[in-house]
This record gives C-alpha cells, structure tokens and sequence, in this order.
C-alpha cells in the first residue's frame, strides 16, 4: 500500500474544472446562435459551422505534427476559433475561402505564436482579417434570410430588394449618415429584425435575441467575467449616444448599434477570449472600453461598415501594456 | 436569546472547496491509548531549533523539559511520557524534511494523559501577573497551534513598540477535513474562555473578538453559551464569519472582523492586533492554571482513505503510523498522506514522521478525492482566465509570478509581489489548467531567499 503514496506541493485537491470544460461552457453559450443561424441561412450555416470547425481542428492536429508537439485538441479551443470564425462569415462565402480562413486562423493566428495560451490576437479574428483582406467582394455580400422573401423592411435600398443579396443593417445606417435617412432606418420593426435575427448579416450575428441568451448562458455559469461585455456595450452605447445626439437626422438610435452587426457576438464571445483581453478586472474595463469606442469610431467616421473586428485586433495589440499598467496593489498595500 | 450566528462579513477572494468535515465532526475527542515510542522534534515552531537537555539512556519524565533554546524566538519541547532515551537522531519533518529529534521508548505500565480539564471554581485570571502568564507559555513552550508555529510568549508579550489593543480568538478552521478546533470549542469552551481571559490579561489587550465560520453554528452558540454564564466576559464577543477558504487565515480574519488590512508582507502587531487560534488558548489555560507543558494535542485523523476516522488527544511526538494502524489503517485505494489538511497541507512519504505541536490533522486521500488530471499532474497551458486572481485572498497575480518563476525571472516574481503571498493554495484549486501555481510561487520565495542570504553585505 505504501508505495502507491505519492507526494506534491499543495494543494491536494482541485475544482473539477479544466481548459475543455471552459471551452465547452463556451460552445454550448454558442449553441443558440448556431440554432439561428440555422433557421436563417439554412443551408449555408449546415455548410459553413462544419467547414470552419474541421479546418481548425486539422490545422491544430498538423501544426502539432510538425512541431512535434503532443496532440492538444482535445481542449477544443481549435473548435470554438471554428464556430467564431463561422459565425462572423459572410453566410454565402465559398467553402474553399472558408477554409482557408480557418487554415490561418489556427495556423498564423495561434500555432506560429506556440499555441493556445500564447497567441496575441484572437485567431478567429486573424482568420477573418486574413479574408477580408484577401476577398473583399465575398466578405461584403449578404445573403437575405431564408424566412424572409420580399416583404423585408426597409432595411435594403430599394433596387437590392429582390436580388439574392441584400445590405446589412449597419450598411443601411452607413448610407443614412451620408443621406441624413437616420430617423428612417431605426423603426420599430427593424428593431425586432435584428433581435430576432431576420436580417442580412454574418452567419451568427444576426439574432440579438440568440446572443444574449448564450451570452446570460456564459455570465451564469461565470465562464466570462461580466466586466468585459459591460464594458464593450457601455461604451459603444455612449458613443452611439453621443452622436445620436449631436445629429438625431443622420445617426440611427444607440440601441441598433448594439443588436446589429457583431456588437453581441463580439461583447460575449470575441472580446471575451481570455488568452488575449487583460487579466484584471480594471484592464478589462479599458480593453472594453476600447473595443466599444473603436467600433463605434469606425461605424460612425470610418469608411466601413463594421468595425468590430479591427477593434478587437487594435485591442489585442495592446492588452500586454493593459497588463502592465494595470498591476494590482496588494491586501494591505504595496510592500515595502 | 436566540444568537445569529449567520457571518456576515468576510474578505474579497478566497475559494469554497468541499468542507469535507462530516466525516469526524461528531466524533468526540478520545484520549489515545499508551504509545510505545514517541519521537520529539527539537524544531516545532518558528524560530531557532532546541538544543537537547538529555542524552541517550537518561529516563525522562512525563512533562520533563527535553529541550530548549537560550534565542528570543523560539519555545521548549517536553517529553509527553514517562520513558528512555533511546537516541537523539535526525526524523523526518514535514516541513524542514530532517529535523534532530529525541526518540523516547515509553516505560511499561505508564498510563497515557487524559484530555479532562477541570477549571478550578475559584478561577481568577487577575490573581496572575502578565509576567507570570508570559513566562508559564513560555515554559509550557506553547507555539500557534494553528500551524505556523509561531512561539506564542512572544506574541503575546507587551511590547512598547507595539502595543495590542485588540485580540482576535481565531475558531474559523477553513481548512476542508479538519474538526479539531471545533470539537475544542465544544467539548473545551470553558477552557477555552479561561485561556482568552489569561491571553487578553497577558497582552494588555481590552477588545476580545472570537471569530468562528458559520458552517459551525454550535460552536458558535457553545461558546456565547459560555460567555453568557462566566464572570467578567464583558469585552469578549463572538463574531460569526462567512464560511470561505481561507478565512482563518489571519489576515483574513482581522478583514472580516475589523475591516482592517494588515501592511501587506507585514503582521498583524503592526496595527495592535494579536490573534490567536482556539487550540493555542485552550493550552494557555492549562499551562498557567496547571503548569502543564505542551505534550499532547488533539488531532483529526480522517479523509475517505482511513478506516474509522476521528479525533484524538495524542502525545506529541506520536508517529502519523500509528495514528493510521489505530485508526484501522490505510485502505487500499490511499494515494496521499498529508499532514493537515488537503489545502496546505504537507504529503509525506515517510509515516515515521511524528506529530508534531503544529499538527492538527493527518489527512488520507484516495485518487478519487484528488482528481485525475491533478494525480496525474496534468498542467496544461496558462488560458489566462484570471479565475486567480479573482480567488486570491491577498490580491496578488498569481500566474504572472509562477509563470515568472518557472521562467526563472525572480525580479519580476518580486515585482509582483512574490513575498505577499501567504500559500492558501486558492489559485492552484481552482486553475483550470491544473497549474502548481503555489508550489511555482513556493519555489520561487525559497530560491529569493537563498539568493538574499549568499550575497555579499
């Protein structure tokens, strides 16, 4: 009996709890807006979630081949860079783009830096970055929801209303700064479009409703620290509502900025990555902040339409300064 | 009077492992049968090592002093029974590894101490001078019974530089398994009440706080039980606290209770506070009242890996083997022995490792209490998840120092405050990815420590 004792420094026990079974929690908070997608873009969400996973998840196996590394998939973080990386993509982009996509995402997004852990931008991101660079076209056509057929709101222009394709909501509030047609975009009805969902968009951001309750999902089971979504919300609300108020004609509502586009997906999901958003509660308060207002910044004045993803990228370059200035101070204060 | 005995207060941080402590908190204290041998270390307590007062061959009797020490720092050992001296040889100690020890063969026919303790009824703590109760703990050679083993004359001693105001009674034991104290403040409260009294007299304190988790609601109403019928316990108030981990810890401890922080790599004297666990006053009674020495201690020897688990007034000195063999012995699913709890606690290999006055419990553990991935020693990468900080009583960043230290980067470790960290372990229990957290940060503080003694001036 004696020489099954074994010994190790304390603690002698541990909360059953472990880097597959956060990422599980994370994609079960994914499921709902999977299920949206889903039921919007039909077949495409049946061809694209797929895709995106399996490219990841046999980028991570490869890499670890050549770097003869042990196999690290099963802590399925490969799957959830997938899902998000699916879930932020145009619903009609090609399988091949979609896959390299993923390849990158993995590959230069997280393999090159040493794996998970290391990586300093989110690989999702890196892989959406890659494409929109690469397929302009691709990543800025939209396809219109299958449960809708004509009788969509005036969300799109009226020459796109009958063609396969049609503008994203934030497009149309593009167009209405340049137009002064703020007031027209924001009613009632287009509201309750994108909280439910029925509007152009990414595979995975359209739904608010979706988000936010795979979002609750994720604050419930404390996977992610509610700082950061507050703070990433918070502040695209204040500048949504800043230039709301400075020019009520051109500017849509506050509220639309953060259930279009991928605010939601981005304040619970992306952002949320805790390999590249700051350890401390105060760094993620700045880091959402940021996020928020560079967004925001690039919605309201910038050329694009969406502005989410460079936000998160900008935001990942700097988390390790966030780190740094925001050391913590010590129960009973610094040493001396 | 129905006494609340709900804590409210606490301290931010902290983690809620399972308590564990059904297994042996309704099982009485029983006094140990007659050991064969007993091994007493000469390093018990923080502080300089003793030097033997006996040699090989020489019969020593119960409460004979064996050891002592002419530094400031540091408390006498005593022989719990009557017996010879076999050798003074090196032992395995939980902490120090090897520490020299007097090895005592017990004489046959002699009756093992019984925990009874009788208050006298004309108990007066007035009648004795703070000299007289300092120098009776000091010769009683009674240490923190709470584990750090710090001698407990110099704590309580007045000092001009220094002065106490308040003392904190610390009846928390946050430590998952271990019901010694509780069964104390059960079974010993008006001991209990007396040694306060006799701590508060010594020190020269004039606030008295008596701070217990609200897991142990009968202890809580035992000890305002006592208070209620005892004389002159105006000062003496008992406060419920939240039950977390590490809350008996006492830095914690003065958080919950007087909202104070003590300077942080600093002690609690620096804000006139002193504090003291339950077991440790309970001696300081009988040591003054009795003039008994410190030679036995009630220990909780329990965990799924023990046959019938319990708790025990055992000689000091007592091998954890034979605490195991009287308790039934291992079962066969027994991966880890620990001196104390699973928290902190220390494993050891060796079961010749004798009790020691800082032991409060032998913790046995089998596989499926420790976990898979934690037997296993599966540390996966760093996530970043910040779940340590969160949990980190002293509110330091817990993976940028062991990540400092596995990196051999020790200024950066003590940039971040390496030297602030008390060991409680919350980091590594709940770290997703399994990381030794705490033995990186242990490990880290011992080679700092080395580093600051080598060099030159």
């Amino acid at each position: 009996m004696l020489e099954n004792i074994t010994v190790s420094s304390a603690p002698h026990i541990s909360k059953p709890l472990s880097t597959r079974s956060v990422m599980i929690d994370v994609i079960i908070g994914l499921v709902p807006a999977m299920a949206a997608a889903g039921y919007y873009f039909r077949i495409y969400a049946l061809i694209l979630i797929p895709t995106c996973v399996f490219s990841a998840v046999a980028t991570e196996w490869l890499c670890n081949l050549i770097r003869k590394k042990p196999n690290s998939l099963g802590d399925l973080s490969a799957v959830v860079t997938g899902i998000i990386l699916a879930l932020s993509l145009p619903p009609s982009l090609p399988i091949w783009a979609a896959i390299i996509g993923s390849v990158f995402a993995v590959a230069i997004g997280k393999m090159v830096f040493g794996g998970l852990g290391a990586n300093v931008f989110n690989p999702a991101m890196v892989g959406r970055a890659f494409l929109t660079a690469s397929f302009g076209m691709m990543m800025t056509s939209w396809t219109v929801p299958a449960t809708i057929d004509a009788k969509m709101p005036r969300i799109a222009p009226e020459n796109m209303m009958h063609s396969r394709t049609q503008a994203t909501p934030l497009w149309w509030s593009k167009l209405a700064i340049k137009n002064k047609l703020g007031a027209d975009v924001y009613s009632n009805a287009q509201f309750e479009s994108t909280f439910t969902g029925e509007v152009g968009g990414c595979l995975g951001e359209t739904s608010a409703i979706a988000l936010l309750i795979g979002g609750l999902y994720l604050l419930i089971r404390r996977t992610i620290n509610p700082s950061l979504p507050l703070a990433v919300l918070l502040s695209a609300f204040i500048f949504a509502a800043i230039a709301y108020l400075i020019d009520s004609d051109a500017y849509v509502q506050p509220v639309f900025h953060l259930t279009s586009g991928a605010m939601l997906l981005c304040a619970f999901f992306i952002a949320t990555d805790p390999v590249t958003a700051p350890l401390t509660t105060k760094g993620m308060w700045i880091f959402g902040i940021g996020v928020g207002a560079i967004t925001m910044l690039i919605r309201i004045v910038g050329e694009y339409p969406e502005g989410v993803m460079y936000a998160v990228l900008l935001m990942n370059a700097v988390t390790p300064l966030i780190d740094r200035f925001c050391k913590l101070v010590p129960a009973g204060g610094k040493l001396k | 009077m129905r006494i609340d005995t709900k804590g409210r207060f606490s301290f931010t941080g902290g983690t809620h492992p399972p308590e564990s402590k059904t297994l042996t908190s309704e099982s009485k204290i029983q006094s140990f049968p007659a050991v064969k041998q007993v091994a007493i270390m000469l390093s018990q307590h923080t502080g300089a090592v003793c030097r033997p007062l006996t040699r090989k061959g020489n019969t020593v009797q119960a409460g004979q002093k064996i050891g002592d020490s002419d530094a400031f720092v540091s408390a006498p050992v005593h022989s719990p029974i009557t017996g010879k001296v076999k050798e003074i040889t090196l032992q395995s100690h939980p902490v120090l590894g090897r520490s020299p020890a007097v090895v005592i063969d017990a004489l046959p026919h002699y009756p093992p101490k019984r925990p009874d303790f009788k208050l006298k009824d004309d108990f007066d703590e007035n009648s004795y001078s703070a000299e007289q109760i300092c120098d009776a703990v000091r010769q009683a050679g009674i240490v923190g019974m709470g584990g750090a083993g710090f001698p407990t004359r110099v704590k309580i001693e007045p000092n001009p530089r220094l002065p106490k105001e308040t003392l904190v009674i610390n009846g928390c034991e946050c430590e998952p398994y271990i019901t010694c104290d509780y069964r104390i403040m059960l079974e010993w409260t008006n001991q209990i009440i007396a040694g306060i009294k006799l701590a508060r007299r010594a020190s020269g304190c004039s606030k008295v706080f008596v701070g217990i988790e609200d897991n142990k609601p009968q202890a809580i109403e035992a000890m305002n039980a006592a208070l209620n019928t005892c004389a002159d316990s105006d000062g003496i108030k008992v406060v419920p606290v939240k039950t977390k981990y590490p809350q008996g810890g006492e830095r914690q401890l003065i958080k919950a209770i007087l909202k104070k922080d003590v300077p942080a790599g600093g002690i609690p004297p620096m804000i006139g506070v002193v504090v003291l666990n339950v077991a440790t006053v309970a001696v300081i009674a009988e040591a003054v009242i009795y003039d008994s020495p410190l030679t036995h201690r009630v220990v909780t020897v329990t965990g799924e890996g023990i046959a019938n688990p319990g708790n025990f007034y055992v000689p000091i000195g007592t091998s954890v083997a034979e605490l195991i063999e009287f308790c039934g012995g291992l079962t066969e699913e027994v991966v880890k022995v620990i001196i104390g709890g699973p928290m902190m606690g220390i494993a050891i290999a060796d079961l010749t490792t004798p009790v020691a006055k800082t032991t409060g419990a032998v913790t046995v553990l089998t596989k499926k209490q420790i976990g898979a991935a934690k037997f296993a020693g599966r540390q996966t990468p760093c996530i970043r998840c910040g779940r340590c900080l969160e949990v980190c009583p002293e509110h330091l960043n817990p993976t940028k120092i062991a990540h400092a230290v596995k990196n051999n980067l020790l200024e950066v470790a003590e940039n971040y405050y390496i030297n602030a960290c008390m060991e409680c372990s919350c980091c590594s229990y709940v770290c997703p990815a399994n990381i030794e957290l705490t033995g990186y940060i242990k490990t880290g503080k011992t080679l700092l420590a080395g580093q600051k003694e080598s060099s030159p001036g």
